[in-house]
């Protein structure tokens, strides 16, 4: 005898189709291709990785938090500006919270925190969603892209420092025999591994160019 | 006419507000950060002297151990007479490089090298601040000058220099030989 169907199943919700976009189908690096150059320059290393993750999400939630607080006070033709705004602030408060409280933490993201602000998901997620959605749909979509896209990350980044370095999170994983590949320590092996990825994941995904 | 005042008028409230608020943050944070850049330096300098301390007691460890001493415009550390350090910085391959170097008292040979800031490609340059790569100055001497070589090194003045990362270790050759030629002088007369 089938099982009684729930009335709503939760993969039909709207807060779980939201969350779950942008950890798969709409993922910010393999489908939407966002936040490439972040995606190359730190995935040396799996804590990098870790790091930046964190910190797009934590500022993609509070930034699509705000957007979509103010969204009807916004003036469209302004809007681009207040993203950048709203951002840079929570990018620059960030790091000087970082720098104050936590300055080994602060030390080894370095340059990266300061760069978030230049990352294309938070601004492309102001624009695409938080512009036009309520609260609660804005953080939980900023949730699955700042989660999607840390989860790719650290993929690359358990790749990448593996083959680079031997090692994952400092911890030697190789055979001593292992010969360091430095091709993939620096952004042009990056290149090639997001390209395999993208291939893999959008396969997987069943994403094609119609 | 309306609408362009609405939004001047939004956009300057947006900066008021933003300004105002990165304004109030920096004067809250500015003092730590102050504070933690000096902590930074002082257990820095107590690295490069080779001198143990526990990371609560910084400055009580540096106040009683180490003397600052000026001499023509700069800065030495000297620990009793065993070594002295002082500090280097100038430009790396990307930004700047800050660090202290220390000296054993004959003037000859490197006793510690430690690195303060960078912003070098990371995993590449910069691996500078890695141990085994700093652990190499140790003893090294610094006559006629060092130089970074690709491959083991084997004289006296060698260092192992950091692969595919060409810039940054000729940036730091640069920096460290000229530093410590100056410093050097100084001391000397």
């Amino acid at each position: 005898m089938p099982k009684k169907q729930p009335k709503r199943n939760i993969m039909h919700t709207k807060w779980f189709k939201t969350l779950s976009a942008g950890l798969w189908l709409d993922n910010p690096i393999f489908c939407m291709v966002l936040g490439i150059c972040s995606a190359l320059a730190i995935t040396n290393k799996v804590a990098n990785a870790l790091a930046m993750g964190a910190g797009v999400t934590f500022c993609l939630i509070f930034s699509s938090l705000f957007i979509s607080l103010l969204r009807n006070l916004i003036p469209p033709r302004v809007r681009i500006l207040t993203y950048m705004v709203v951002i840079a602030t929570f990018v620059i408060c960030v790091d000087n919270f970082l720098k104050a409280f936590f300055p080994p933490l602060s030390e080894a993201l370095g340059p990266y925190v300061g760069l978030i602000i230049t990352n294309c998901i938070i601004m492309g997620r102001c624009e695409a969603y938080a512009v036009k959605n309520t609260v609660f749909y804005s953080v939980l979509d900023a949730l699955g892209c700042g989660l999607g896209y840390s989860l790719v990350l650290i993929f690359m980044a358990i790749v990448r420092e593996s083959m680079a370095f031997g090692t994952i999170l400092e911890f030697r994983i190789m055979p001593g025999w292992w010969q360091d590949w430095v091709m993939m320590a620096v952004a042009p092996g990056a290149f090639f591994l997001l390209g395999v990825y993208l291939w893999i994941l959008r396969t997987l995904a069943k994403k094609t160019e119609q | 006419m309306k609408k362009a005042l609405k939004i001047i008028i939004f956009v300057i409230c947006l900066g008021a507000s933003s300004s105002g608020l990165l304004v109030a943050l920096n004067n809250y944070t500015s003092p730590l950060i102050a504070k933690n850049e000096e902590l930074k330096l002082k257990s820095s300098v107590l690295e490069a002297l080779n001198i143990e301390y526990e990371s609560v007691k910084v400055e009580q460890v540096f106040d009683n151990n180490v003397k600052v001493v000026s001499k023509d415009g700069l800065i030495f550390y000297r620990y009793q007479d065993k070594a002295i350090a002082f500090q280097f910085s100038g430009a790396g391959l990307w930004g700047p490089i800050k660090g202290i170097v220390s000296i054993d008292s004959s003037l000859n040979k490197i006793s510690n090298i430690k690195i303060l800031k960078q912003e070098e490609t990371p995993g590449l340059g910069g691996r500078i601040t890695e141990e085994s790569f700093l652990n190499q100055f140790k003893g090294k001497s610094f006559r006629p000058s060092l130089i970074f070589v690709k491959g083991p090194a084997a004289k006296d003045n060698e260092i192992d220099s950091i692969t595919g990362a060409t810039g940054t270790s000729k940036a730091l050759e640069d920096l460290l030989n000229k530093t410590i030629s100056e410093y050097v002088a100084v001391l000397e007369r």
